[in-house]
């Protein structure tokens, strides 16, 4: 066995999956880098040249990393906006820089279709498993004290805030009758002229009822919406069980998507505000949202 | 093309009042050939039947055919019977019209009377068929549906799809009423949906939209064409590999456009002419309403001169310039912007070759180009002059000078002096020769075998053989 290959093993038994993709990068030839990525997911990864591929692990982080998300002020709808911060959350937990750039077109643009995307160098990357998988790959993890019990933890928790969280979220605004004529038409619209703006809301509707139809979400009703979140909520408030973070040895990308989206939902003045007045009733996330806020937005923002 | 009979009667050249009018030159008697004036013979319309309507109505049919009652020689009837003919013909409503002329009989008939009958064949009320045609150095497969003389003064619906071979697909719906009256105008309201993908620039487009078109003739050979379109384009990238400069154009935009479209063609033929011209302008504001807005001139001048028989001079200039509304606010995107290069524009160079790329090396379009060409066309070498009218005829030998530019943005104001140094630096040059085939008389085919001779660093040149289908070629 080549020595090399030997460190990379070892490497492997420590941390797990990410370094075990990170020593194929670095080894092995093209076709199984492809191969890996397609470990992580298809549309994640943008490859623009390949050479620049070989590159990926020894490559620091560039200095001119580009985040890129639809208006804040007049168009970003609740759901967006949650995984957009939960983006800028995990890229402030590990130090990393980044501008925001503002794009009315930013959906169209990301290459899943979904925001936020970085633009870091040459590669475009999407949505914040990608993001993390690309992070991961210059070296940079927030969980590499974690066993991989606690990794597949935080995987499932991940995957219930998307599977939940996001859903009601999607189910408010675009489901609700009085949320989606009073604020998602106005603003998913906003940068459209007419009459392309309701040609848009329309297709767009409909795609996500599509959506939510195929995971049964549709025909629940706003009560039926509420409890499924309360119970993420409970369940999400007894895995923190009073920690500063989720795992003891700091945060990582589970506390920023918690973030993220629980940050949304209190701060998004909407027509109803049931669901903020959910989360309300869990304190301690409530806290957890409120320390990632300090910790690393409001310091952000003084320099 | 229908046929015009006239039945020189004997008795008429009996009768004694177009003695004194009409040459005779008296040939052989065993050939029995007599060679009269027409100009000479008096004639009359007496009546004009036309058979073979039923659903088309007579108030069109009688606009197409009044002219002939004015004839005074038989010369006048022949041409102005044929022109009614054409008349008729342009309407969309018959498959077959064949022209009668005879001597009108009967009570009412005056002595120098004719009497005209059209024999026209209509329409089906549905007909359809797919077939092939090409166009931008694409072929395509085209299913079609139309409905022609639909409520009986030549509207027409139809129904287009066409496949083409660089995954072009094109749907279009379309109304088309002819108007009544002396310019020959036509209104067309089409819904179409088009699809296009562009390697060169890494981006496909889906159009979907509204077009309508008025289109007239000032006189009889201006022809003009007003139309407004308005149009949702969807710009996505072809591949993960496209450059941030095309993604960040991807998305929908909506473009709401003036166009008025100028022509005059003189030539003589589409594909293969040996005299004439062909001017076309095309001016177009985008911009009430929609986010798109732009001004686009553009023109194309071409002209054949006949050297000797079949050798023919071609030259042809063609420019355009895009300039962004005062506003300045709305968008212009790639779909708006020239490019230049291909077989159909500057050969030797790669389809959108020239001009302004991003890093990646995808083609970002220009806001100015001209191009210019220069041919020399000749029949095929050691063709048989018996041959004439066979194979032979569908092809021409050509050689040819292109030249070209593109400037991603020009400044007019900016100082006169200056303007034509500045369309000058950075020139593309090519020559070459090859071959040209008509393809029906609809598109032409050519190989080349190219040269390019100045071009720029940037620029993705095609030494060697090219291959271009096309209507309209540089």
């Amino acid at each position: 066995m080549n020595p090399k290959e030997a460190v990379t093993k070892g490497e492997c038994e420590r941390n797990g999956i990410e370094i075990e993709t990170k020593a194929t990068f670095a080894y092995k030839g093209k076709q199984e880098m492809f191969l890996d990525f397609s470990l992580i997911e298809d549309d994640e990864i943008e490859e623009v040249e390949s050479p620049i591929l070989q590159g990926i692990t020894q490559e620091p982080w560039p200095k001119d990393v580009e985040l890129y998300q639809p208006y804040e002020v007049e168009q970003i709808l609740l759901p967006d906006n949650a995984n957009c911060l939960a983006v800028q959350a995990f890229l402030k937990m590990c130090h990393l820089d980044y501008k925001v750039v503002h794009k009315e077109n930013a959906e169209a643009m990301s290459p899943t279709l979904k925001v936020p995307f970085i633009k870091a160098g040459r590669f475009v990357i999407a949505e914040l498993e990608g993001i993390v998988q690309f992070v991961n790959g210059k070296g940079i993890t927030l969980t590499e004290k974690l066993d991989n019990e606690q990794k597949a933890d935080m995987r499932a928790f991940m995957s219930l805030i998307h599977n939940v969280i996001e859903n009601a979220e999607l189910y408010i605004c675009w489901v609700d009758k009085e949320t989606y004529n009073e604020v998602t038409s106005v603003r998913h619209g906003s940068v459209y002229p007419w009459p392309l703006n309701h040609i848009q809301n329309w297709e767009k509707r409909s795609q996500v009822i599509k959506k939510l139809k195929a995971l049964d979400w549709y025909n629940k009703t706003l009560e039926d919406v509420f409890s499924e979140v309360e119970t993420c909520c409970e369940a999400l408030n007894t895995r923190l069980d009073g920690k500063p973070y989720f795992f003891e040895e700091g945060p990582t990308e589970l506390d920023a998507l918690v973030f993220g989206h629980l940050f949304t939902i209190l701060t998004t003045p909407l027509p109803r505000s049931d669901l903020a007045n959910t989360v309300r009733n869990y304190p301690k996330l409530i806290e957890l949202v409120q320390r990632i806020e300090k910790e690393y937005f409001k310091k952000q923002a003084k320099h | 093309m229908g046929t015009v009979h006239a039945k020189a009667d004997e008795k008429l050249t009996e009768v004694p009042h177009f003695a004194h009018k009409h040459t005779f030159r008296e040939l052989p008697e065993k050939e029995q050939i007599k060679e009269i004036d027409l100009e000479g013979i008096q004639a009359r319309v007496d009546k004009i039947n036309v058979d073979g309507l039923a659903r088309t109505k007579n108030d069109i049919v009688e606009d197409c055919i009044k002219d002939l009652f004015k004839a005074t020689d038989f010369q006048d009837v022949l041409l102005k019977a044929h022109r009614a003919r054409v008349k008729l013909d342009e309407l969309g409503c018959f498959k077959n019209i064949s022209v009668f002329i005879d001597t009108s009989k009967g009570p009412k008939s005056t002595p120098d009377g004719l009497e005209v009958t059209f024999n026209v064949r209509e329409h089906k009320r549905i007909t359809g068929g797919v077939s092939t045609q090409v166009g931008n150095n694409e072929g395509a497969l085209l299913v079609g549906m139309r409905v022609p003389n639909l409520f009986g003064r030549g509207e027409r619906v139809q129904v287009e799809y066409s496949y083409g071979s660089k995954k072009t697909t094109n749907f279009n719906v379309a109304f088309i009423k002819p108007i009544r009256g002396r310019h020959r105008s036509a209104f067309t309201t089409s819904i179409f949906q088009q699809h296009s993908e562009w390697p060169p620039s890494s981006y496909k487009l889906v159009e979907r939209g509204v077009l309508l078109d008025y289109g007239f003739h000032s006189t009889s050979l201006l022809k003009h064409n007003l139309q407004w379109e308005g149009n949702i384009r969807d710009l996505t990238v072809l591949s993960r590999s496209a450059s941030f400069d095309v993604r960040e154009q991807s998305g929908l935009t909506l473009k709401s456009a003036l166009k008025h479209i100028l022509s005059v063609d003189l030539r003589d033929d589409i594909i293969f002419p040996s005299t004439g011209a062909l001017f076309k302008l095309t001016s177009e504001v985008a911009g009430l309403g929609g986010d798109v807005g732009f001004l686009k001139n553009e023109f194309f001048i071409q002209s054949n001169y006949s050297l000797m028989e079949d050798v023919v001079v071609q030259a042809s200039l063609s420019a355009g310039y895009l300039s962004p509304l005062s506003s300045g606010h709305k968008k212009i995107g790639a779909a708006d912007a020239f490019y230049l290069g291909g077989p159909l524009s500057l050969r030797g160079f790669r389809p959108r070759g020239c001009g302004p790329r991003s890093s990646d090396g995808d083609s970002l379009g220009a806001r100015c180009f001209w191009s210019a060409g220069l041919h020399l066309f000749a029949p095929l070498p050691f063709r048989k002059s018996s041959s004439k009218g066979g194979l032979a005829d569908l092809f021409r030998t050509h050689i040819f000078v292109n030249a070209g530019n593109v400037l991603a943005d020009l400044d007019l104001a900016g100082g006169d002096k200056d303007l034509l140094e500045t369309l000058l630096t950075n020139l593309r040059l090519s020559y070459g020769l090859g071959i040209a085939l008509r393809l029906g008389n609809m598109a032409r085919l050519e190989v080349n075998y190219c040269f390019p001779h100045s071009y720029d660093k940037n620029d993705k040149t095609q030494p060697g053989v090219q291959f271009g289908i096309g209507v309209q070629f540089l």
